[in-house]
């Protein structure tokens, strides 16, 4: 189970409304790469993880996706708030506003909405740690074309802590893999 | 940048310190430097915490100061604009 703490992983404080990069990050939020998706993939995946390593890893990453998922929504939030709607339109970001407002959706930035689809889970541990090493590379290259069109420097700060997780958790699954690797490998010789 | 989000920047400071260190330990569970790194921060951002909360409120729903009003609901929460 979880509990909450009332703060975010990382300082988030837009001041400047930035209506289109909102739309642009909220792919983060519930696109095909966004950390919802990873979240639920790595919390669904660690049912059948075999070594008390690779549970603990799937188990505190997909964790700490969702946290990652706070801070996106956290940012779409401050970078859409109170934004008049003829400026929305203006922006060419009205499609999203006569559906939702200027709430947060878990959609991507097409508008196309979350699926989980976008996520597999499999008994097997070697092709769900495979996955995962793919997804966080994937998440990697998006925040890269994220920080390439921010020009705002207090979006692209925290883009840059999330891209930097993304590193991190790509090295923590390649060591789970290996782990997992040797340990079937020794079972297979008893 | 006003005392309560420098000590709140504070706590989130060692908090990430001890995330990123659990991942680490989780792979490396012998590694006795992450270990000592661990339980360094641990002690801060406990410190931190007990200094927050007595002044500003409940970080967590664990947390009951000595009042006759259910603090926990008060803003500012994570999402809100400081200015708003
Ligand atoms: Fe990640």
């Amino acid at each position: 189970m979880w509990f909450y703490d009332k703060k975010t992983q990382y300082p988030i404080k837009i001041t400047k409304p930035d209506p289109r990069m909102a739309i642009a990050i909220l792919t983060q939020y519930g696109g095909p790469n966004g950390e919802l998706a990873a979240s639920l993939r790595y919390l669904s995946q660690r049912f059948s993880m075999p070594t008390k390593e690779a549970k603990a890893t799937l188990n505190d990453i997909g964790t700490e996706e969702l946290a990652h998922l706070e801070m996106i929504g956290t940012m779409v939030h401050q970078l859409m708030d109170k934004v008049p709607p003829k400026e929305l339109e203006k922006l060419h970001v009205d499609t999203n506003y006569v559906i939702h407002g200027r709430a947060v959706y878990p959609s991507d930035s097409n508008g196309v909405p979350f699926t989980a689809a976008y996520i597999e889970s499999m008994e097997d541990p070697i092709a769900n740690l495979n996955e995962d090493l793919a997804a966080e590379e994937k998440a990697r290259a998006t925040y890269d074309y994220l920080i390439n069109i921010a020009d705002d420097p207090d979006v692209i700060d925290p883009l840059r802590f999330l891209r930097e997780r993304e590193v991190v958790h790509y090295q923590r699954f390649g060591e789970t893999l290996r782990i997992v690797q040797e340990t079937m490998g020794r079972k297979k010789f008893y | 940048m006003d005392e309560q989000t420098t000590l709140l920047e504070q706590i989130m400071a060692y908090d990430f310190a001890l995330y990123d260190l659990q991942l680490f330990l989780n792979t490396h569970p012998s590694d006795t430097n992450a270990l000592r790194d661990y339980k360094m921060a641990l002690e801060q951002s406990e410190n931190l915490r007990r200094q927050y909360q007595s002044k500003y409120g409940p970080l967590t729903a664990r947390y009951l100061p000595n009042t006759t009003c259910w603090q926990w609901i008060n803003d500012p929460w994570p999402w809100n604009n400081k200015e708003v």
